[in-house]
């Protein structure tokens, strides 16, 4: 499903920000990306999601090559990904079900399919009872998860996941696993960047760690573990 | 595009219109001013013009015709001028009527032409009117190439000035034109960018959760081309306004002056709208390409 062969992200400032990367992760997996503040995760992801280019080697994607992708192809590309960004990207000015709404309304889903699809996803996100909510009134787990209804309303292959579990306490972040966890077992890849090693440990999923922009591991059924 | 597609642009476009008040009164106000001096370098053009060629269509051309033609012949030949392209108007004066007008002209000292009845020296002619100064020339060239025409005249330098001025007008309405709608181009790409800044984050999202680059930009452009088409309006009405009470005033006190009808400017509100409209897509095309390079 995600290919990256050989690639390496150097910023226009000469922060190098990853070397020589390559790894496959399969339909239907579940991938941790893990690694220290700073090791890249962020980046491989904007790879991903063909927000930045890779200054070498390539990624093949859902079948597409990224390089060679069209620039009026790309919308098309992004709407097969579902991405909850680290700062969660909510409009602020709509409620919590406009926010899902418009995901739909930007692919010219009709208006019967909006209103079928929003209160479905909310409701598997356990959000439908805050609906009308605008995000400055909802907690950060709450935003996460509106985010996260977002990526998937338009029913992505695959889904990736910067950091969902950034400021939560323990019970919340693990709401938010399990919710992937679900989504993932429908059949949906799952790519999840994080720090959070508890998790990680736990769920004894694949692992790919990365440090100062360098694949240092990549196991099935791994660990995190911060190595010096 | 489906329709409730383009309601929610259109939707999309008014709520940020009026979500910038001011700005998008600045920009119809922009426009508005644009198009009013355009629309007044059109009426005031097209009415110099109009006065203008309606004195140089008074520019007539002499032609004299050789003495000793038959009546039929002179005839043809009236036949033959009528025919010319751009001819609006042949009148025959005869050698007697030239006279007469001879006279008339030399009032008290007529006494010196006494006695030329019988040996007439002027010849027939016939005056002829083009349809355009731009005609003049030409027709006159035609004439003096008929058979049986002696001389051809007319005032070629007061036809060349005419020509030159009204040439002038035209350039630098022109330029003025295009001065004043850079001018509108440039506030509306302005205003258009203060929404793009404002909502680059809305926009970065759409980005990111698929939209196309159309998808985002309708609405913009749709927004431009209210404000230009609002602004246009506004001009219009003014102008048609103004020109209105400005036609009854000189019909009611100055009837000399000659103006154009009010209705032959009905086309150029259509243009005027049409302007309104490119300029305010052009504005909000402009200031939104770079943020759609994410
Ligand atoms: N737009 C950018 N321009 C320049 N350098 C950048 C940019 N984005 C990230 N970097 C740098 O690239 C390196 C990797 O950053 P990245 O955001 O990928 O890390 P991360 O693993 O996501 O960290 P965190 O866990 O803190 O989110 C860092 O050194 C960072 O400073
Ligand atoms: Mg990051």
């Amino acid at each position: 499903m995600i290919r990256a062969y050989n690639v390496s992200k150097v910023y226009e400032n000469g922060v190098v920000a990853l070397k020589n990367v390559s790894f496959k992760i399969d339909k239907g997996d579940f991938v941790f990306v893990v690694g220290p503040s700073g090791a890249g995760k962020t980046t491989l992801i904007k790879l991903i999601f063909k927000e930045e280019e890779p200054t070498e080697g390539y990624l093949v994607v859902a079948g597409r090559n990224l390089s060679r992708l069209k620039r009026r192809d790309v919308p098309f590309y992004r709407r097969k990904i579902g991405v909850v960004f680290q700062d969660f990207r909510l409009l602020p000015q709509k409620t919590v079900f406009e926010n899902v709404a418009f995901a739909m309304e930007v692919v010219e889903a009709s208006k019967k399919e909006i209103h079928r699809k929003v209160p479905l996803v909310l409701e598997l996100v356990g959000l439908l009872d805050r609906q009308k909510a605008f995000p400055s009134e909802l907690s950060g787990g709450e935003k996460q998860r509106v985010a996260l209804a977002r990526a998937i309303v338009n029913n992505p292959e695959i889904i990736i996941a910067d950091e969902p579990t950034g400021n939560l306490d323990p019970d919340t972040a693990w709401d938010i696993i399990d919710l992937l966890k679900e989504i993932n077992l429908r059949g949906t890849t799952v790519v999840v960047a994080t720090h959070a090693s508890q998790i990680v440990n736990t769920m004894k999923q694949r692992v790919i760690a990365l440090r100062k922009g360098l694949v240092v591991k990549d196991q099935e059924r791994g660990g995190y573990r911060i190595e010096n | 595009m489906k329709i409730r597609t383009f309601a929610y642009f259109v939707k999309e476009a008014v709520k940020s219109m009026f979500r910038n008040g001011l700005m998008t009164l600045a920009s119809i106000g922009a426009v508005a001013a644009a198009l009013l001096v355009l629309g007044c370098f059109i009426i005031i053009t097209l009415n110099i013009n109009y006065i203008v060629s309606d004195i140089e269509s008074q520019v007539e051309i002499t032609a004299y015709l050789n003495d000793s033609l038959e009546n039929d012949q002179i005839n043809d030949i009236g036949r033959e001028i009528i025919q010319i392209k751009g001819v609006k108007e042949v009148v025959f004066v005869s050698k007697a009527q030239a006279l007469e007008e001879f006279k008339e002209r030399l009032k008290e000292h007529k006494n010196i032409l006494i006695g030329l009845e019988e040996d007439n020296p002027l010849p027939d002619s016939y005056r002829i009117k083009a349809l355009t100064p731009e005609d003049v020339g030409f027709v006159a060239e035609k004439v003096s190439s008929i058979k049986g025409v002696a001389e051809v005249k007319y005032a070629k330098e007061v036809v060349d000035k005419l020509f030159t001025i009204t040439r002038w007008i035209r350039i630098i309405a022109l330029g003025f034109m295009a001065i004043f709608a850079l001018v509108a181009v440039f506030i509306i790409s302005n205003t258009i960018k203060i929404t793009v800044f404002a909502r680059r984050k809305e926009i970065n999202i759409m980005k990111y959760i698929g939209a196309t680059d159309w998808f985002i930009r309708w609405p913009f452009f749709i927004e431009g081309m209210l404000m230009g088409l609002i602004g246009a309006s506004i001009a219009i009405g003014i102008l048609m306004g103004g020109y209105y009470y400005l036609l009854k005033v000189l019909y009611t006190h100055i009837r000399i002056i000659k103006l154009l009808p009010i209705k032959y400017f009905y086309d150029y509100a259509g243009y005027m709208a049409l302007a309104g409209a490119i300029i305010g897509s052009l504005g909000s095309t402009i200031s939104i390409r770079k943020f759609l390079k994410v």
